[in-house]
């Protein structure tokens, strides 16, 4: 029996909450990175220190927020900054973990939220980066979360909102070191010398499934983890934050 | 002029009329709160022509500008609906070629933003050197070496806009404006622009400015207009007044996916109403209305 939608959003949270370390300083993406963030916080990682776009450090939304400007961002938060602060804290290098989203990754670590299809005439206009390609360029290391879907993990993306391991970034100074991993509901991928790699998947599922919908033959490590599916404290405190969107 | 004497205190038909010109490049204020629906739609109401809007984080006040014919251009970091998805505005001027955009990251347009404020001409950042994002507006992102180090930066052009429309929560009549909560990029932007116009939940005494300086994030020298405008963010919120009407954007996200229903809706919101008092007494929930009433000040 396939997981249903609410299962599959709790499991593609909780294969990212699960690489963000306690005391760590995050920057968080609306959607799915945002419910990594909170459902780490509220399991092993009650420390981190929540920043997004909108100014807001401390954060700690008591429900998920629909946007980086919503009022649950704000609330209980430790400082509502402004935007250049917030920015200013992440071209300083003081940002541990991105956490992004896109419609589109590919076996680089390239994400695309800009356009479907020929940039000059494309098929579907996506809303653009948003804080996006800063987060990818400039924090330390970079979370991706992608919902195990078809079409979403492309050998090439169609346009390069947020960079990936491209050329130039080692050689730049102050610039992050690009996506760490790739969380997706099924599977776990590294980029152990700068390309996509299968290292894990949820014990429940089989590798089959953990590389379905990737399109291309995607590498796997020598050692692919077995990862334990979220227990049910876990869907318990998920449940708590992810019901109404404010 | 003393900077708490004269009033700008005007109508908000004047302050369109008299601040926003055909053509203009227009700064969006607000981010999440605070969005200046009330100016947009008197700018649609006045059927201005060929503005540009620029923000960080763009929302369905491009989509009704846009679709009531104001716009020919953007410049942004993120368009879209927040929180619901992409813009079918801006999908359709896309394929249709009636917008001209100008795009960057929310850090990049920050930046221009803020080199706009600060009356230079550029500003450098370790972003945007990578990816495509630079490549398509090498009008405003040039490669630039640090004089002193040699880094290797990306420079982003200021920008300065025409005019910025801005919703706060108070001000005095001469124009001292108090914003609380998230402002996101409103002040760069604003402090970016040529002329100010602000409308507010509440015109209050100065003195009680003067007792809360510290929250003053606009002084009246650089403000040219205020206009009180209870609920002039609707359907977006402000702290402690009153919250989002998330049921008014997802109905624009249904509605705005056909160009016949969004006309129907620009027809009944916008020239339907001969003013704000009367979009309010129409379309903003009773429920959103009681916080709003009286004091502009969160508690």
């Amino acid at each position: 029996m396939s997981p249903s939608a609410t299962d599959r959003t709790l499991r593609l949270a909780w294969m990212a909450a699960r690489l963000i370390p306690d005391e760590c300083r995050v920057f968080v993406g609306i959607g799915a990175p945002c419910s990594a963030a909170m459902l780490a916080r509220r399991s092993h990682a009650a420390n981190i220190d929540m920043i997004f776009e909108s100014g807001v450090m401390g954060a700690d939304p008591p429900r998920l927020p629909l946007s980086t400007g919503s009022p649950s961002v704000a609330a209980g938060a430790l400082m509502v900054g402004s935007m250049l602060d917030v920015f200013a804290t992440l071209q300083r290098g003081e940002i541990d973990i991105g956490l992004l989203s896109g419609a589109q990754v590919d076996r680089l670590g390239n994400l695309n939220s800009t356009v479907i299809g020929d940039p000059s005439a494309p098929k579907l206009r996506l809303p653009g980066s948003g804080g996006a390609h800063d987060i990818a360029a400039l924090a330390r290391d970079v979370l991706i979360l992608m919902p195990h879907e078809p079409r979403r993990f492309v050998n090439q993306v169609d346009f390069v909102t947020s960079p990936g391991h491209v050329a130039g970034r080692s050689e730049a100074t102050g610039l992050g070191n690009g996506p760490k991993a790739v969380a997706t509901d099924r599977a776990l991928f590294g980029f152990p010398d700068g390309e996509m790699t299968l290292v894990g998947h949820y014990a429940d599922i089989e590798e089959d499934a953990a590389v379905e919908h990737v399109g291309w033959p995607v590498r796997k490590a020598d050692r692919v983890d077995l990862i334990d599916p979220p227990s049910a404290a876990i869907a318990t405190a998920f449940r708590s934050f992810s019901g109404d969107t404010t | 002029m003393s900077s708490d004497g004269s009033s700008k205190l005007v109508g908000l038909p004047e302050a369109v009329r008299q601040n926003v010109r055909d053509g203009d490049l227009v700064f969006v204020g607000g981010f999440g709160q605070g969005v200046p629906f009330a100016i947009a739609r008197e700018i649609a109401r006045q059927g201005l022509s060929d503005l540009v809007l620029c923000r960080t984080g763009a929302d369905i006040l491009f989509d009704v500008l846009h679709a009531s014919g104001c716009v020919k251009g953007a410049i942004f970091g993120w368009l879209g609906n927040p929180g619901i998805g992409i813009s079918h505005v801006l999908r359709r001027a896309v394929a249709d070629g009636s917008v001209e955009i100008e795009e960057t990251s929310n850090f990049g347009l920050l930046l221009r933003l803020h080199a706009g404020a600060l009356g230079i001409p550029f500003l450098p950042t370790r972003s945007l050197g990578l990816g495509e994002i630079a490549n398509q507006a090498p009008g405003s992102h040039k490669p630039v070496l640090c004089p002193f180090t040699g880094e290797q930066m990306t420079a982003v052009s200021a920008l300065t806009p025409d005019v910025a429309i801005v919703h706060a929560h108070r001000a005095d009549k001469a124009g001292n404006v108090q914003l609380f909560g998230i402002a996101g990029d409103t002040l760069e932007g604003a402090n970016a622009a040529r002329r100010i116009v602000c409308t507010v939940e509440e015109i209050v005494d100065p003195a009680e400015i003067r007792r809360t300086a510290d929250r003053t994030i606009l002084p009246a020298a650089r403000v040219a207009a205020v206009c009180h405008t209870p609920l002039g963010a609707h359907p977006s919120y402000m702290t402690g007044l009153y919250d989002r009407d998330d049921d008014a954007y997802m109905a624009f996200d249904e509605l705005s996916r056909d160009v016949a229903q969004l006309r129907t809706f620009l027809e009944e919101t916008i020239h339907a109403c001969p003013d704000h008092a009367s979009y309010v007494s129409r379309f903003v929930p009773t429920a959103l209305r009681s916080g709003a009433r009286g004091a502009g000040v969160p508690a």
